[in-house]
């Protein structure tokens, strides 16, 4: 596993100490730290709500997939990709794949309200969708991980959940005779490794994103793509409920941080930043496509419907220092909460079914 | 007094690099409005949430570290750098956020 991203915990918490004490814009004078001075508030007047054309064009679908220059997309590298994905061996157990987590069968997350690891044991949060993993800036629920490449053998190498160690895993690839001309044309030149194999996953799952749903038409131009519900469940998304906050964009997700208020000892993003008090039980804003497939909801799964976490929303979760200053109680009214959801339910599409690969002997 | 002395040098594009004695970096759409910015050691930037969300802007660079906690929209906070190097500055939220400070002798 690599480093954790921040690695000086010890000196960041005598800054961020001083903010726990209501000290924030203390003239810090610590030494072998920046000096943080007085804040000011400028009185900064927001703009009023966007009109319903202006914040539909922030949800357009984008024309491509990005794929990084180190590791560029090629048909080949996407197949043998596709093929590791569905390969249980790739488990110490030969009985889980990727797949088992992140099927395609429940919009790419695995329908339960945690994950089922090595041995069956029960892990401690939710399976995330893999669906438009190729726009993440950081992943899995804490940021742990950098890129889709390191994420593509932190489960596999988890004693948790699968359980392989890499040069195990690589020993046991080099012996499945048909995989090593795999490997040979999807890596002209390249030995198979840890690298490759990471590679190749990471090609496959940024080829995985979520097909047009009835949002899609309505932003493209079709009235009547979606109901009027669903129209002013949009419009609170993006005014008075404040989703839009952090599900932002195309894929309803900005990838940031926020603790919103469910009652879990999980720290989340807090154990790679001891010091920031925001960053204290905060897990990743996940995006919202295909949702309707992969219920229960939140990183812990503890919410089994839609209704259920607009109903979270409404009443602003448990009140704690490291609570999202934006989580706060909405006031919707029940008919404002049954728009948000019928909105929500336009996000999901109708998933063409996945073909599985035969796999190399 | 102070405020309309900064207002001006607020930047309202995303500039490739900065290098002035006392700026202002803004971070409207979950974005510095700078990639870098150059310094003297000693030398002060002053960070302004004028977007409509709040961050929490902070560094663990050696020697320059802070942390602003969860500074609201409207809110502006000096940071003056103490030791010269290149600095990381990240918001902790939104992790697409970064800039580098460059601190020079």
């Amino acid at each position: 596993m690599p480093e954790p991203p921040f690695g000086r915990p010890a000196l960041l918490g005598t800054a961020v100490a001083a903010t726990a004490l209501g000290l924030l814009g203390f003239a810090g004078t610590g030494l072998g730290s920046a000096i943080v001075g007085e804040t000011r508030h400028l009185g900064v007047e927001q703009k009023a709500a966007a009109g319903i054309d202006a914040m539909k064009t922030q949800y357009r679908r984008p024309a491509s997939i990005p794929f990084p220059k180190e590791n560029p997309y090629t048909p080949l590298k996407m197949e043998l990709g596709k093929k590791l994905y569905f390969d249980t061996r790739i488990s110490v157990s030969s009985a889980q794949s990727c797949a088992s987590c992140h099927s395609p069968a429940f919009g790419w997350a695995d329908g339960l309200a945690v994950g089922v690891g090595n041995g069956m044991a029960k892990l401690g949060r939710h399976s995330p969708t893999i669906v438009n993993a190729a726009w993440g800036a950081i992943f899995m629920w804490d940021g742990r991980l950098a890129d889709l490449e390191e994420q593509a053998l932190g489960p596999i190498t988890s004693p948790g959940e699968m359980n392989m160690p890499i040069e195990q895993l690589m020993g046991r690839l080099e012996a499945i005779a048909e995989y090593k001309p795999l490997f040979a044309a999807a890596f002209p030149g390249e030995k198979m490794s840890p690298k490759t194999l990471a590679q190749a996953i990471a090609t496959y799952e940024r080829t995985v994103v979520s097909q047009r749903a009835p949002f899609d038409d309505w932003i493209d131009g079709n009235e009547k793509a979606i109901s009027e519900e669903a129209k002013r469940g949009f419009a609170l998304f993006n005014a008075k409920a404040q989703c839009s906050s952090c599900h932002e964009g195309w894929n309803f997700t900005n990838d940031g941080f926020q603790d919103v208020g469910l009652p879990s000892d999980d720290i989340g993003r807090g154990q790679f930043m001891p010091g920031v008090i925001k960053m204290q039980h905060a897990f990743k804003t996940p995006g919202l496509r295909e949702i309707t497939r992969r219920s229960p909801y939140m990183h812990d799964g503890s919410l089994a419907t839609l209704e259920q976490v607009v109903e979270h929303y409404d009443k602003g979760g448990v009140d704690r220092p490291s609570r999202s200053d934006l989580m706060k109680p909405l006031g919707l009214t029940p008919q404002e909460k049954s728009d948000l959801v019928t909105f929500l339910k336009t996000l999901t599409s109708d998933l063409n079914p996945t073909s599985m690969p035969v796999l190399p002997r | 007094m102070r405020l309309t002395a900064l207002i001006p040098v607020v930047f309202l594009g995303l500039s490739a690099g900065a290098l002035a004695a006392n700026l202002t970096i803004s971070q409207k759409g979950r974005t510095f409005s700078s990639e870098t910015a150059t310094l003297k050691k000693g030398g002060t930037l002053t960070f302004m949430n004028d977007d409509s969300i709040p961050h929490n802007i902070m560094s663990t660079s050696a020697g320059n570290e802070f942390n602003l906690g969860s500074q609201p929209p409207g809110a502006s906070t000096d940071v003056t750098f103490k030791e010269a190097g290149d600095v990381l500055v990240i918001c902790a939220i939104h992790p697409r956020m970064k800039m580098t400070v460059k601190v020079t002798e």
